[in-house]
Parts: structure tokens; sequence; C-alpha cells
């Protein structure tokens, strides 16, 4: 049996990377790709806490729930970065500065 | 003389065109063109002439006439000003403006392309006008205004070159000492106001007026409105004879008349002969009965001696203007003396006979001195031409001027046939009268007095020799223009005997000293035939000497050196006496005033100045470092927070994402450490 701490070190790095391309690509879809590792890493937890709860399956509903949540929130994303790429003429965040004042 | 007759204000009318038309020529210094000012200005004194011969034919021994009008009120106190025209007025009236219409016609000439020549005229106006101004004057308000006014107009004449440092500093020096018989006259004044309330001059000094009815008791000086210690009397008296004495130049005031020598010579005619010093003779006539016995003896000490005085000093000048100065102090110390010795009319006589030749003299001297300058001009020579010592053998080249100037000379010195014969033997017969009732030092005026008038032929034989006779000096001199010697003409016909008094010997006929009231010393008929002619033949004696001295130079002559020669060459020595007494201590006063006002007075203020400069300093140090720095401190500590907030505020997503991760993380490592 494969004890809980390996899940939880999985789904630490697996969130770190998707912190890490979050907070470092210069395109706006790996930067989406870094958010859907997160994502990723937080179902992984779901699925990994859910074998205290066999009964219910709580845990497997919340991964269910999340991984639709994910694939709109990627729809409603790659929508936000088409229009980002109509408006601006470029995709990478750090040439997009306009929120300053 | 009865044929016109005026009412009395025409005549006051009169006098005011007498004396507006001079002052209408004040007002040619506004113009720009020099051409004909002349004209106008010789009009302006013909008109004011006439008006006053007027005035003199119609008032002359007829009725005293008195204008008056109420001038300003302070309080209760209504002040008058207006018209005094006595026989004394309008005989000064007719002196001042006659001699003043020759001297301008006269000035025509002399002063002919002067570039100041309209300042020259506009000041001769004035001049005129303050005289006649004086003359005609009823109160003493009014007076001491004209006085200060001949005063301030004398001192422009004197000093007209005023770019020669000389003039200006003769101008100085009659202008202050003149300022020192101002005080005296304004202390006079004040007594008089204040003792009888009135500056009216009829009302003071009139027949019956308040000086004659004001009664001395027990040492108090009574008035009707008031009364104080009778010693002010004296003192009154005195302070209008240092008035007197400054404008007649009198011992010890006298020193400012030669130097005004610096004026042109048509000025110093005019001054000499009916403006300036007249006006003393003229202050001591008007108030006349506010004297006492003790001034009395002082004015006729300080005359005696003034004409002595002026006599001696005459003997050894060499420069020809001075000469006249000093004679003309010395007639002056006569007219003064016989003030004192109560020869009222007498002293008028020969204010009057003085004013004709005295002008002449100064004339006929100025024609010399143009002459030769001109000559010099032409010629390209350098020698000083007033030195008498320079001239000689001019009566032949200038005859008209010679023969006018030995008239006058003739006057001077009172030989018979001459209008100064008559005046100075009235002066003589008279002070000796007077004396032979009296004791002591009074015994000795008249003596003093004859000798006085032999120097006096003496000196001006000297001035006549030396100038006229002996060797001509200057080839191809020419006599003086006609219009000049014009005037000399008319001014040799006036100093005649025929001018006063149809008898040539005897003054008595004289219709002048008839116009005023006689002295009142007791008659000596033996004095009236000895006196004239011991005066006579002693200065006859005096200018045959001159003659051989200095009209043949036969090589005897007089050592120019020793004691007396000195001490009358250089005046006395009184310039230099003044000098020591006065102007050295008021130079050494002035110039401790001085080092005090640098070291102490300058130091308080310097140190002051630089005490402030240090506290300043500090304060500056204060305010630029603290007061400024912990304004300037906040100013960057803001901007630096501000700078520093910037930084946060990128614009950039994934910055702000960084801080949020930052400040989360940071939130639990220290809620989980601490």
């Amino acid at each position: 049996m494969i004890p809980l701490s390996h899940f939880m070190f999985i789904s630490a790095v697996l969130f770190c990377l998707g912190l890490y391309a979050v907070l470092t690509k210069r395109n706006a879809i790996q930067v989406l790709i870094g958010i859907e590792f997160m994502i990723n890493a937080a179902i992984l937890n779901f699925v990994a806490f859910g074998r205290f709860d066999k009964a219910t399956g709580g845990g497997q509903m919340f991964a269910l729930f999340t991984i639709v949540l994910a694939a709109a929130g990627v729809a409603v994303a790659l929508a936000i970065i088409l229009n980002v790429y109509k408006h601006f003429r470029t995709i990478n965040p750090a040439k997009i500065d306009s929120l300053k004042d | 003389m009865g044929v016109l007759s005026f009412s009395a204000g025409t005549l006051g009318a009169f006098s005011l065109i007498a004396l507006a038309f001079p002052f209408i020529s004040l007002f040619t210094i506004l113009w720009r063109s020099k051409d004909s000012l002349g004209h106008i200005a010789i009009f302006n004194a013909f008109i004011s002439f006439i008006a006053s011969f007027i005035v003199f034919c119609c008032v002359w021994n007829k009725e005293v006439i008195h204008l008056q009008t109420g001038w300003f009120t302070i309080g209760e106190n209504v002040f008058t000003a207006g018209i005094l025209l006595n026989n004394l007025s309008v005989l000064m009236m007719v002196l001042v403006s006659g001699i003043s219409l020759l001297v301008h016609v006269y000035s025509l000439m002399y002063m002919k392309g002067d570039p100041g020549i309209n300042k020259y005229w506009a000041y001769l106006g004035l001049f005129c006008f303050s005289m006649l101004g004086l003359v005609v004057s009823d109160s003493l308000l009014l007076i001491y205004i004209f006085w200060e006014l001949v005063g301030f107009s004398s001192y422009l004449l004197i000093g007209f070159w005023f770019t020669r440092d000389a003039a200006s500093q003769a101008a100085k020096k009659a202008f202050i000492i003149n300022r020192i018989g101002d005080i005296g006259l304004l202390t006079g004044l004040m007594i008089m106001y204040a003792q009888f309330r009135t500056f009216d001059v009829v009302k003071l000094f009139g027949p019956m007026g308040l000086v004659d009815s004001a009664s001395i008791i027990d040492g108090i000086w009574i008035s009707p409105v008031s009364q104080m210690p009778v010693v002010w009397l004296s003192v009154a008296g005195f302070a209008f004879f240092i008035g007197a004495m400054a404008k007649s130049a009198q011992f010890p005031l006298h020193t400012w008349l030669p130097d005004a020598m610096e004026g042109p010579t048509s000025v110093s005619s005019l001054i000499h002969a009916a403006t300036m010093v007249a006006a003393g003779v003229f202050l001591l006539g008007r108030v006349y009965p506010l004297f006492d016995s003790l001034v009395f003896n002082v004015i006729i000490i300080i005359g005696v001696l003034t004409a002595f005085l002026g006599a001696t000093i005459a003997l050894t000048q060499n420069d020809i203007k001075r000469i006249l100065a000093y004679s003309t102090i010395s007639q002056l110390g006569f007219m003064i003396a016989a003030m004192g010795i109560g020869a009222y009319g007498e002293s008028i006589f020969h204010l009057a006979t003085h004013a004709f030749f005295k002008c002449l003299l100064f004339l006929s001297a100025g024609a010399v001195i143009h002459q030769l300058h001109h000559y010099k001009e032409h010629h390209q020579l350098e020698f000083d031409h007033q030195d008498i010592r320079l001239m000689g053998g001019l009566g032949k080249k200038m005859p008209v001027t010679f023969i006018s100037m030995c008239v006058a000379a003739a006057a001077l010195a009172g030989l018979p046939l001459t209008g100064g014969y008559l005046s100075k033997d009235a002066v003589l017969i008279t002070s000796f009268e007077w004396a032979s009732g009296y004791h002591g030092f009074k015994k000795l005026v008249p003596y003093v007095l004859v000798l006085t008038s032999w120097l006096t032929a003496f000196y001006i034989a000297r001035l006549i020799f030396k100038v006229f006779f002996g060797k001509l000096r200057y080839e191809g001199i020419t006599e003086a223009s006609s219009s000049m010697s014009r005037v000399l003409i008319v001014l040799a016909i006036c100093s005649l005997f025929i001018l006063v008094s149809f008898n040539p010997l005897s003054y008595e006929g004289s219709w002048i000293l008839a116009g005023f009231t006689g002295s009142g010393v007791k008659p000596f008929e033996v004095f009236h035939s000895i006196v004239p002619i011991v005066v006579t033949i002693g200065s006859i004696l005096m200018v045959l000497i001159g003659f051989r001295i200095y009209a043949k130079r036969d090589g005897r002559t007089f050592r120019e050196k020793g004691f007396f020669y000195r001490f009358s060459n250089r005046a006395w020595y009184l310039n230099e006496a003044y000098n020591l007494m006065f102007v050295k201590p008021v130079e050494r006063i002035a110039h401790y005033s001085y080092r005090f006002d640098k070291l102490i007075v300058d130091g308080v203020v310097n140190l002051a100045g630089a005490g402030m400069g240090v506290l300043s300093r500090v304060a500056d140090w204060l305010d630029r470092y603290i007061v400024d720095g912990a304004v300037n401190g906040a100013a960057v500590l803001a901007r630096h927070t501000g700078n520093f907030a910037r930084q946060f505020q990128s614009g950039r997503l994934q910055h702000y994402l960084i801080t949020m991760l930052t400040l989360v993380v940071g939130f639990f490592i220290l809620t989980y450490f601490i």
C-alpha cells in the first residue's frame, strides 16, 4: 500500500511546478498549463484523501467536479487569451502591464 | 517839482510799478535766446526809474504817504503790509533805481558775450527788486524778508562766475557773514514785537510812535502793551546795529566786501553804490529812534574804527578793485559814525553823494579792466589786468574814463566843487560841533575822521597816478565803447556839486540835507570855515605827495616792507585772525566730529551690522540644515517610500502573483514559527 505522504509529495511537486510555470513563463498558454498543473495537484490530493472516505466517496466526487470546473475554466481562459491577443497583439504576460496606473 | 501831483493811491501804485518791473527781469532767466534780454532788462530798469522819479518828485518834502493792508492774522494779532513813502525812502528809491539803470546800461557792453548773460540780467533784476522793496516796506517783517533777498541776490551775483573757485568762496563768505547780521536783525525784530506787539514802522518809530512814548521807570522799559528790563532796549539797538554792520561792511564784519570783488565789476558797482551796503545805513535810519546812548557810543566807535581801518588798508592794496572796496568800507564808516553822532541827515547826504561817485569809480575801473582784458586777449599776453602796478599812462589813451575817474576821485577825496566835498564836510563839521560838547574819547572822533579823509585823498591819488600817469605800457589800447563812456559821463556830472547844491563851497544850501531833520547839535560858526579849509589843504597836500611819488617816479617811494606796510597790505591780518579764531576751531571741531562719527557712531553701527551678520549666518545655517533638513528629509523619505512602493505596482500580472505568494508564504511562515 502506497503511504499517503507519497501522494502528498507528488502533489506538492506538481503544485510547485505549476506555480513556477505560472510565475515565470512568457507565454499565456504556458501559464494556463501551469494553472492546470496546480488544479491537477489539488485533484490528486482529493483522490488521495478520498481513500479515507470510502463510504460516501466524497473525495472522488470533488475530483470529478474539479475536473469539470477546470475544463470550463480552461475554456474561459482560452477565450480570454484570445481576446487579449486581439487587443495587445501579444500573449506575453510580461508585456501586458496596463494594470498599473 | 511842484508840477506833478497825484493822489496817495496813485503814488503807491507808482512805487509798486517801480518794484514790479525789475522783478519782471527775473523771468528773463527762462529765456533760451540771449540776444535782446539786455534791452528788456534796461527797459524794466528805465520804467522803474521813471516811476521812482515821479514818486520822488511828488513826495519829497511833502506829506508822508503810508498805505497798508491786512496781510495775515494769527489769533487776534493782525499783521499788516504796506508802503511807507517818506523823504528817506523816496530818496533811496530814486538813488537805487537810478544807479541800477546806469549799471544796466553799462552792463550791456561790459557783459556782452558772457555765456550766462540771461542769468546776469535776472539776478540784477532780483537785486534791484529786493533793494527797492526793502526801501519802501513799512513793516519790519517785510524789511526782514527783503533784507534776506538782498543778501541772497548779492550771493548770486558775487558768485556769478561760480566756476572760479575764488568767486564761489567769496559768495559763500558774503552770505555767511551776512547771516550773522541777519541773526542780529531777527533778534531785534523779536524784541520789538515782544515789547510793542507790532511790526509797523510808522507806529513804532514815527513821530510820537510807540518807541518814543515808551518810558523807562526804575530800570524797566514800559510800552503800552508790555514791559521788560531796560537792558533789552540796548540789546534791541545792538541787534539792529549788528544787522547793519554785516550789510554795510562794518568792522569786524567787513571782510566779505573786499572778497566780493570777485563778481563782475558792474555788480560791485551796484553793491557798493546803492543797493547792498546802503541797506545797513538805511536800516539805521529807519530804526533811528530806538538807539540809546550806549548803542550810539558803540556805533560811533565802530564807525570811526571802520573808516580808519578801511583807509589804512586801502593805502597799500595793489588790486584796483580792492582799493575801491576798502574805500567803500571807509566811507561807510563815515556814514555809520555820522549816524552815531546824531547827524542823521548828514549821513544820508553822504550816502547819496557816495552812491554816485563810488558807482563812477567802479564803472571807470571796470572800463579800464575791460579794455586791458581785451588788450590782453587780443595780444595773447598773460598778466593780472587788475593790478595797478602793471598799469600806467592810460590817461592819454582813455580820456573819458580818465576824466570821469578823476572827478569821482576828487569827490571821494573831498576836494571842492564835488558832491563828495559837501557831504564829507557836512559829516566832519557836524562831528566837530558834536565833539565840542563832550570830553574823553569823543573828542578824538573828528580828528580821526579828518586823518582818515587825508588818507583817503592819498590812496585815491595813488590809484589815479599809478593807473593813468607815467609811462604807457600797452600801446594801442583804446577807449571803452561809447555806451560805457556815456554812462561814465552821466555819473561824472552827477558827482559834481551841482546835483546836490547850488553853492559849491557850503553844504548848508543842499536840498538833500534840508529834507531831513537836523542833527540838533549847537552850530559853531568857526568850524564851518576852518574845517573845510584845513581838510581841503591837507587833502591837496596828500594828492601832491602822491603825485611826486607815483606820477613822476623820481625814485622817491615807500619801502614796500616793514611792519606797517605788511599790516596794511594784509588788511590788518583780520582774515588771518578770523581764520585762526573761527575757521580753524570750526574745522577742528568738524574734524573731531568727523572722527567721532567715523570711530564711535560708525563703529557702533558697523558692530551692530557685523553682529547681525553673524546672527543671520547662524540663522541661515539653522534654517538651511535643521528646518530645511527636516522638511527635505520628510520629502525624501516620502519619495523613497513612494518609489519603493511603486515598484510593486509594475502592472505585470506575474509580479502581483509573486508578491501575493511572498506575502502569503511569509505570513504562514511567520504564524508557523512564532
